[in-house]
């Protein structure tokens, strides 16, 4: 990784630590370790009530009756609402308002909820919303998205039918032909976000009979967007701030139990705090897009791409969510991070009565790139090269074309990265006297290295970072710059989510490169402060960061008018709590300069328009910035037990700049993690519509025994147009792990692999 | 989670008038399964009566080798005891590979064999389920059956038992120690889980006012022993196939074998026909897979959960291959 050189030489000031380019400590770090640090599940008010959510059991129902007389008649019981209840709208969602606050005449997937209750002891609230009589008329779940839209006979789950978004992706020619010619059809099971701090929150009736909600969320301002209609208040009357969150991933993105806690705190004018059980967590919140994808791809002999066709059917279960969004990043991400000349891609978004499915960590880019990368790897065993040569052939680079007709107008460097994890020195081969938690099994004494292949294999992946298609996505920071103790401090305020990225302390960090300070405070995000967007596609060190930038430059340039007023220079900068000249030296102490004033500025920050693609044909400047990762994966196979080990893990990113390296090696780390559990164990395992593993211990996420070493490469090749040059980090390494490690996989057993996650039993067969 | 009254027992004797005073009364050991399950409102007893404190933690060693295992002793003492690890290692590596160590901490060998099945239905209170409800049916069968039983399943019910130290048990021939106020009476291991025929809600011969107070292990077999465990991840989950095993070769013939699986069968389960078929039979790969065909013969499938039956097989061999 590049060292990042700082200020003028020699320095005029003391310099101050922790700026740009620098890892300083987290101040979440070690509450989080300790266990000391408050969750949203952990917010306390006196005289609070609880709020428990009633379900429905069945994917598909008509409800014929709701009775919550039984529930009212419970001691210590304050409010038992439905449908009936909602003072406003009650409807909801992120593209598309489709999603009942409470279900009114028919639930659309297990899960949904029914009825709200508050009383004065949680397992009070829990038996009085079970006493609620809820009279079903069951019907017969639709559960597959194909089917969903093209099926004879199937019923409309939503007015408009089961057909939430189509995109095309026409480029070339269409009816091109080619020398060899691939295909195969891949499936993606559908995975949870997995996050371990439950949705929880506490909504607070406040006197002007507006509310104050106190949630672990995303995005503030769109929950905000969402309540106020439901509740029928003015926006300004649902003031939000943001409490501790346990992880998000995107299944914080959708509104959970923010209406509900709302509604049952106006409704008793008391305190109510909701915080779901790990079971209901899953049925409430979104996840990621199963899909099935059948791909074409077609090369001259040398292994260069002509055509690519793809179909891809995601399912987006009962409500939108971000149904669109995701398959326009499927489709429009459908090649990957290659050049080709003709391509025809169709994606389909479907309603089904499967659980809802929106955002989580690289939003259908993830869905087509272990179908696009099982494919380079059968191309390349086709053309008789190795994986890794196949990609150099095609990738994409600078100055290239995508599908959308799309310039890649700053670095990609895909050649550069594959040939970085390609060149790592191989992890050593096994010995006899291996640990044994380091083989196939781990921990279980499954083998001592009989029956064991080795298998290598590569991933490369391609990202949109930042909301694309028009949206008018943009943050909003507030700097002030006072003397406090006789010292100048910065104060930091936003509305941007920390999830756990490290955005807190990246805020500081700019803020002290920006001002040349040492103390930064950050002030709780809360939406009395514009929106920052969404905590999500890898965008907020870009649009925040960009945004607090701006901000911190509006407070310097107030601060260089006072000290040109008071020492005639104007070539000035500000320096370890000075303000120096770079002719005169040192000027002054900024607090003297500052005096009792405080120097305070709100901006917004936008980054480049991108642009809505062509319904027909999917042309269009849809994206702001791509992001890219690879990865090399090494495994061990037991192939009689169908146990996998992955080794190692090689992955290099280029992230323009690396704002807080050890915040980035945290993001590859963990996003890769996030990719071998997609690869070989995590899975939300459906029958009849209907979640069967609802629970940590039947829904398998890797633990430390499963995570290998990982050797990791930064590149930092700088974005022009994005502050800093940073690229987004976050998704990249999500992406590509997972077909790394299912090419080492097939690599190992020579079997075709066609479906993940890859189980004991799709290796030893049955 | 429901009422339930707490009575803690300071003696063997007053737990058996807690427990016979009080019809729907239930031991609380590790509570590491029975509090899961009264939250998960599967276990609804009226009284828990608390049996921490009772002196039954002990390991003694017997005069004829074999060693006698208080029903209290926590699951990670069990597996670090010197005398366990040394002369039953099968039994300390099954532990090892079950749970995790905070879950062991807590956990009992007398809990442990009255472990509930992790069955997906068993939990889904929304599902048919004859072991949590006698008569609802079974929706596990016809519906998501990939961790289900090809062993001993019957129409009513094909859950698999959960525990790995069971298994182990079983290969060396446990006998379980009960008490009550009508005397004391020794089951062996093998015998002390029912097989689910049309009573799945009775899952052991355990009689309502009975206490497991010990586990015996007989003097251990010859040779050497393992315990292997098939899993979807390196730790903290359930066996798919598991595998206990004691193995004698002398002159190149099977002189001396036990096998147990788990993961497969609807108790922990003795696999008695493939010892048959290898006991005086060559110890080679064609001899260990012609037994754990043997033993799988009589294996019947669910729509996913196929794969067990060669797994189990393939496990079978593995493990007796790395020890002759």
């Amino acid at each position: 990784m590049t060292q990042m050189t700082r200020t003028s030489n020699p320095p005029l000031t003391t310099p101050i630590t922790g700026g740009v380019g620098e890892s300083p400590l987290r101040p979440d770090g070690a509450l989080k370790v300790r266990g000391e640090f408050a969750y949203s599940s952990d917010l306390w008010a006196d005289n609070m009530l609880w709020g428990v959510t009633l379900r429905t059991p069945h994917p598909y129902a008509r409800i014929r009756s709701i009775d919550v007389g039984p529930a009212l008649a419970l001691p210590g019981v304050y409010a038992a609402l439905t449908h009936e209840d909602v003072p406003g709208q009650n409807a909801y969602g992120l593209e598309h308002i489709d999603q009942p606050v409470l279900a009114v005449d028919v639930v659309r997937y297990q899960g949904e909820a029914v009825a709200i209750v508050a009383a004065d002891h949680p397992e009070t609230a829990r038996r009085a919303a079970a006493a609620i009589v809820v009279d079903y008329e069951v019907l017969e779940p639709v559960d597959n998205a194909e089917t969903a839209i093209f099926g004879e006979g199937v019923p409309k789950l939503h007015e408009g039918g089961n057909l939430v978004r189509y995109v095309p992706i026409l480029f070339g020619d269409q009816d091109a032909t080619a020398e060899v010619v691939v295909s195969g059809t891949y499936e993606v099971g559908m995975q949870d976000q997995a996050f371990l701090g439950p949705e929880s929150g506490m909504a607070v009736p406040a006197e002007d009979g507006g509310v104050d909600l106190y949630v672990a969320t995303q995005w503030l301002h769109v929950d905000q967007q969402q309540i106020a209609p439901a509740l029928n208040l003015p926006q300004d009357k649902v003031r939000i701030t943001l409490a501790g969150v346990g992880g998000a991933f995107g299944a914080r993105e959708d509104l959970s139990m923010q209406v509900h806690a709302c509604m049952l705190a106006l409704h008793t004018n008391k305190p109510v705090k909701m915080v779901y059980t790990r079971e209901e967590s899953f049925f409430g919140h979104v996840h990621r897009h199963p899909a099935v994808m059948h791909y074409e791809h077609g090369a001259d002999r040398d292994g260069k791409l002509v055509y690519v066709r793809a179909k891809m059917f995601l399912d987006g279960g009962a409500y939108a969510s971000s149904t669109g969004a995701v398959v326009a990043n499927a489709a429009t991400l459908g090649v990957g991070p290659y050049n080709v000349p003709n391509v025809k891609i169709e994606g389909w978004g479907a309603y089904t009565n499967n659980p809802p499915c929106g955002a989580m960590r690289g939003f259908g880019a993830v869905q087509a790139c272990f179908a696009y990368e099982s494919q380079m790897d059968k191309l390349a065993e086709a053309i008789g090269v190795d994986p890794v040569e196949i990609r150099l052939r095609n990738a994409l680079s600078e100055g290239s074309v995508m599908p959308t007709g799309q310039l890649v107008d700053s670095a990609a460097p895909v050649r550069e990265l594959m040939e970085r994890v390609r060149d790592k020195p191989m992890p050593p081969a096994r010995t006899s006297e291996v640990d044994i938690r380091t083989m196939p099994g781990g921990a279980s004494n499954t083998t001592h290295g009989e029956g064991v292949v080795r298998g290598v294999g590569y991933g490369v992946g391609i990202k949109n970072i930042c909301f694309s298609e028009g949206f008018d996505d943009y943050s909003t920071a507030r700097v002030r710059l006072e003397v406090i103790g006789g010292e100048p401090v910065a104060m930091v305020h936003t509305a941007a989510v920390e999830v756990g990225q490290g955005l807190v302390t990246l805020q500081a960090q700019i803020a002290r490169t920006e001002l040349g300070v040492q103390r930064v405070t950050i002030q709780p995000a809360d939406t009395s402060v514009g929106s920052a967007g969404s905590t999500s596609a890898s965008r907020q060190s870009y649009v925040t960061g960009g945004a607090v930038q701006s901000a911190c430059a509006a407070v310097r340039a107030e601060v260089f008018d006072l000290a040109r007023e008071r020492f005639g220079v104007s070539d000035l900068a500000l320096e370890g709590g000075k303000v120096v000249s770079a002719s005169r030296g040192v000027l002054a102490d900024l607090s003297d300069v500052l005096g009792d004033r405080a120097v305070e500025h709100t901006r917004e920050y936008r980054h480049r328009p991108s642009f809505p693609i062509d319904p027909l044909t999917g042309q269009g400047n849809a994206h702001v910035q791509y992001g890219f990762a690879a990865h090399r994966a090494v495994v061990d196979v037991d192939v009689d037990l169908g146990l996998v080990r992955v080794v190692e893990l090689a992955c290099a990113q280029d992230v323009g700049k690396a704002m807080n390296p050890d915040a980035v090696i945290g993001q590859i780390q963990g996003g890769s993690a996030q990719g071998l559990g997609l690869a070989v164990m995590e899975e939300i395992q459906l029958s009849g519509a209907k979640i069967r593993n609802p629970s940590f211990t039947d829904y398998l996420i890797p633990t430390i025994l499963d995570m290998p070493p990982m050797t990791i490469d930064v590149l930092e090749l700088a974005d022009p147009n994005a502050p800093y040059g940073l690229r987004g980090v976050g998704e990249p390494p999500t992406i590509s792990s997972t077909p790394a490690i299912v090419a080492a996989i097939r690599d190992a057993t020579k079997l075709a692999l066609k479906r993940i996650p890859v189980r004991p039993e799709h290796i030893t067969g049955t | 989670m429901r009422t339930f009254s707490y009575v803690r027992a300071d003696d063997v004797d007053a737990a058996l008038r807690a427990i016979t005073d009080e019809p729907n009364a239930k031991f609380l050991g590790g509570g590491t399964n029975l509090v899961d399950l009264m939250r998960e409102d599967i276990e609804r007893p009226d009284t828990v009566v608390d049996i921490t404190r009772l002196p039954l933690a002990e390991v003694e060693e017997l005069p004829d080798g074999g060693v006698r295992i208080g029903a209290l002793l926590r699951n990670s003492h069990l597996a670090a005891h010197p005398v366990i690890r040394s002369r039953y290692p099968m039994v300390a590596q099954a532990v090892l590979s079950g749970a995790s160590g905070q879950l062991r901490n807590m956990a009992t060998v007398g809990g442990n064999l009255m472990q509930r099945t992790r069955c997906l239905y068993f939990y889904d209170d929304a599902a048919a389920c004859n072991k949590r409800e006698p008569g609802s049916g079974c929706a596990a069968i016809g519906g998501f059956s990939r961790s289900h039983a090809v062993l001993g399943a019957s129409a009513s019910c094909a859950a698999t038992h959960p525990s790995d130290l069971c298994v182990a048990l079983a290969a060396l021939d446990a006998i379980v120690e009960l008490r009550s106020s009508r005397g004391t009476r020794r089951v062996p291991l093998v015998d002390f889980h029912r097989m689910p025929g049309d009573t799945p809600e009775i899952e052991t011969v355990l009689a309502d006012d009975e206490l497991i107070t010990a586990v015996e292990l007989p003097p251990p077999p010859s040779g050497v022993s393992r315990y292997r465990k098939v899993r979807d991840r390196a730790s903290y989950a359930f066996a798919l196939v598991s595998v206990a095993a004691a193995l004698d070769v002398q002159d190149g013939v099977v002189s001396s074998i036990r096998l147990a699986l788990g993961g497969v069968g609807t108790k922990p389960w003795r696999a008695y026909q493939a010892e048959r078929a290898l006991l005086g039979a060559p110890a080679t790969e064609e001899s260990f897979r012609a037994a754990a065909r043997a033993e799988l013969a009589d294996a019947v499938s669910l729509p996913h959960n196929e794969f067990k039956i060669r797994l189990a097989e393939s496990t079978i061999v593995a493990v007796l291959r790395g020890m002759s």
